[in-house]
């Protein structure tokens, strides 16, 4: 069986002496490294009765021998050979790329992340350009257009986000109902909450809420599906056979975010007074058709254009960002999942503040 | 240190007796038979669809076979407890054919991925080991700090090769190894692998379809067709066998071609 190797002092020569016995392999690197460690430079270091060595028992004699001053006897020709071979091998090497640390290392970073934001503004301008152009082409070359990939996305982003975002707006209105109807149950002004159910849902809630959901479940899919295509070299293949990756990929997903982002949010209007209504009914004892006509009355028509027309603005902004950035995507895995993330933060954050633009603007407009 | 009751030298390293592997209906191996013996470097070919990366999975435990029997370093593999496996693995490297780096870690974490797994040593001391594999795989210094996607392909093999004998592996399983590679660097990777071998007293179970590497470096070819190893021997030996696959590959105008060379 393997025996071990061990602390002997020399009895003949040496004052210092480490004899290692049987096994001088990776199994007992730890041990042999702490017990040479705790030997005094210059030892010397006794392999004869070394019967089995492997490159990191080699390496911790070699080491003890180039930092320490080591001497070694009595080994064999094969040890030799080891020793000789781990000496060649030595060239230290970086484990982790050079980082400066400090003021210099902060000063650096802010720089890097400055013009990296620079470039990938820059990029997004030239991206937003070439949408713009693959758009316009398709647009004299209906030819060109792809029918089946456009609809196949109707399907992915629009149907099937049905029953998540109904689920999600139905009780979103029962929460307006809710919360609205304690507020103003204190002024006595509770049938004033079918008018702030209508008007929060047309106007505001219902799109933005779909809005998240649809950059989360589409746009995030979108920048996944592109940045994996990217690390196949699925989209150079295209560039090289003549097939315009805009025309094929983001043309299809853009025009399908845009074109389904109205019809679910008219859909989340619905469903949120639907949920309002379910709540007037049980709550407030509003009967159904005294809600509908309530609704008729309070929520004035420029409230649903408002809801509808930011509804495709939104989509776009989704689609551009997922795709953006799914063609960023360069390197590996951990990128492609990196974009995906940007893809759905930036794409919430631009809607936010789009939002917010488009509420003073409309209220400038007089559609308040 | 050999046992003095088993010596380890006559038995052979692994040993597959009576090997099915099939998925749903597709049969891939049937009754398969193969040693390898200690210290060799076993080329095994085959066909495309011969089941070759299938059989190698077999070995490492990561395809579980239908039936028969496995034996790696004398120990039974099939249905093995993940904790006894794990000190048979300990002692064997593994070069996947597109290299398996993991890509959100540096060549030289990479190398330290499996010291970690299963020692605990001081930092220092894993990095100067990564160093010297780096070295010794025949990476330059500056790969060390690089990130897998920087690496061309014949620097992620040499990486992967650091990986695959962090351990000291005693069984080195190479998938393809020289695939992708320009000559120059196949035949630089063949002559790699035979001193590493020579110094590092290693067994190594090759798949190539590379007819270069097998006449370079292989002591022993084994041969798939029919669901089986139909041949294992010396090239000179099989060339002997009138079997039609094999003489097609070895006599063929590139099988021709590298026995020349």
């Amino acid at each position: 069986m393997a025996s071990q190797s061990n602390i002997g002092k020399g009895d003949d020569n040496a004052e210092h002496c480490y004899r290692c016995v049987g096994t001088l392999t990776i199994l007992r690197a730890a041990t042999t490294d702490r017990e040479l460690a705790a030997m005094d430079d210059g030892m010397t270091i006794d392999l004869s009765e070394v019967e089995k060595m492997d490159t990191v028992g080699a390496w911790l004699i070699y080491r003890a021998v180039r930092d320490r001053g080591a001497k070694i006897t009595g080994e064999s020709k094969a040890i030799r050979g080891l020793l000789d071979q781990v000496a060649d091998a030595d060239r230290p090497v970086r484990v982790v790329p050079e980082r400066r640390g400090g003021v210099g290392g902060a000063v650096e970073e802010l720089g890097e992340w400055v013009a990296e934001t620079g470039e990938t503004f820059r990029g997004l301008l030239g991206f937003f350009g070439a949408v713009l152009i693959g758009f316009f082409n398709v647009a004299k070359r209906p030819r060109r257009f792809r029918l089946n990939a456009v609809v196949q996305r109707f399907d992915v982003v629009g149907v099937r986000a049905l029953g998540i975002i109904g689920l999600m707006t139905f009780l979103i209105g029962i929460v307006i109902g809710q919360q609205g109807a304690v507020q103003l149950e204190q002024f006595g002004a509770e049938v004033y909450t079918i008018n702030l159910i209508g008007r929060i849902s047309v106007r505001e809630l219902a799109t933005l809420m779909t809005a998240i959901m649809v950059a989360g479940r589409s746009g995030s899919a979108f920048a996944a599906q592109i940045g994996t295509m990217k690390l196949t070299e699925e989209i150079d293949a295209m560039r090289t056979i003549g097939v315009s990756p805009i025309e094929a990929l983001v043309i299809p997903r853009m025009l399908s975010v845009i074109v389904m982002m109205p019809l679910l949010a008219f859909f989340a209007m619905m469903m949120s007074m639907l949920g309002g209504g379910v709540f007037c009914w049980v709550y407030l004892d509003v009967p159904p058709l005294t809600f509908i006509q309530r609704i008729q009355e309070v929520v004035p028509l420029t409230d649903l254009w408002v809801g509808l027309i930011k509804a495709p603005v939104f989509g776009f902004i989704i689609g551009l960002a997922g795709c953006f950035q799914g063609m960023l995507v360069k390197s590996d895995a951990e990128e492609v999942g990196l974009r995906t993330t940007a893809a759905v933060v930036q794409s919430i954050f631009m809607v936010i503040v789009l939002d917010a633009m488009f509420a003073v603007f409309f209220s400038s407009v007089g559609w308040a | 240190m050999t046992s003095p009751i088993l010596s380890d030298d006559e038995k052979p390293v692994i040993v597959i007796r009576g090997l099915d592997n099939s998925f749903g209906e597709q049969i891939i191996h049937q009754d398969l038979d193969l040693d390898v013996r200690r210290g060799e470097i076993l080329g095994v070919v085959g066909g495309s669809g011969t089941g070759k990366s299938v059989l190698m999975r077999s070995i490492i435990g990561l395809q579980t076979p239908s039936d028969g029997e496995i034996d790696v370093f004398g120990e039974n593999m099939i249905g093995r407890e993940e904790d006894e496996a794990k000190n048979i693995r300990r002692r064997w490297g593994i070069l996947f054919q597109n290299g398996a780096l993991f890509s959100t870690l540096t060549v030289a974490e990479n190398v330290e991925v499996p010291l970690r797994e299963y020692f605990h040593f001081s930092q220092t001391l894993m990095d100067e080991i990564a160093s010297y594999k780096i070295a010794m795989s025949g990476l330059p210094a500056d790969a060390g700090p690089k990130y897998p996607a920087e690496l061309s392909g014949g620097m992620i093999k040499r990486a992967g090769l650091a990986r695959a004998l962090a351990l000291d592996p005693e069984l080195l399983f190479l998938d393809e190894p020289t695939a992708g590679l320009d000559p120059i660097s196949a035949q630089n990777f063949d002559e790699l692998i035979l001193s590493l071998r020579g110094k590092l007293d290693l067994t190594v179970f090759l798949i190539t379809h590379d007819l270069d590497t097998l006449y370079a470096i292989c002591d022993r070819v084994a041969v798939l067709a029919d669901r089986k190893v139909v041949a294992v021997g010396t090239i000179e030996q099989l060339l002997a066998l009138d079997h039609p696959w094999i003489q097609e590959y070895f006599n063929g105008p590139r099988g021709r071609a590298a026995a020349r060379a």
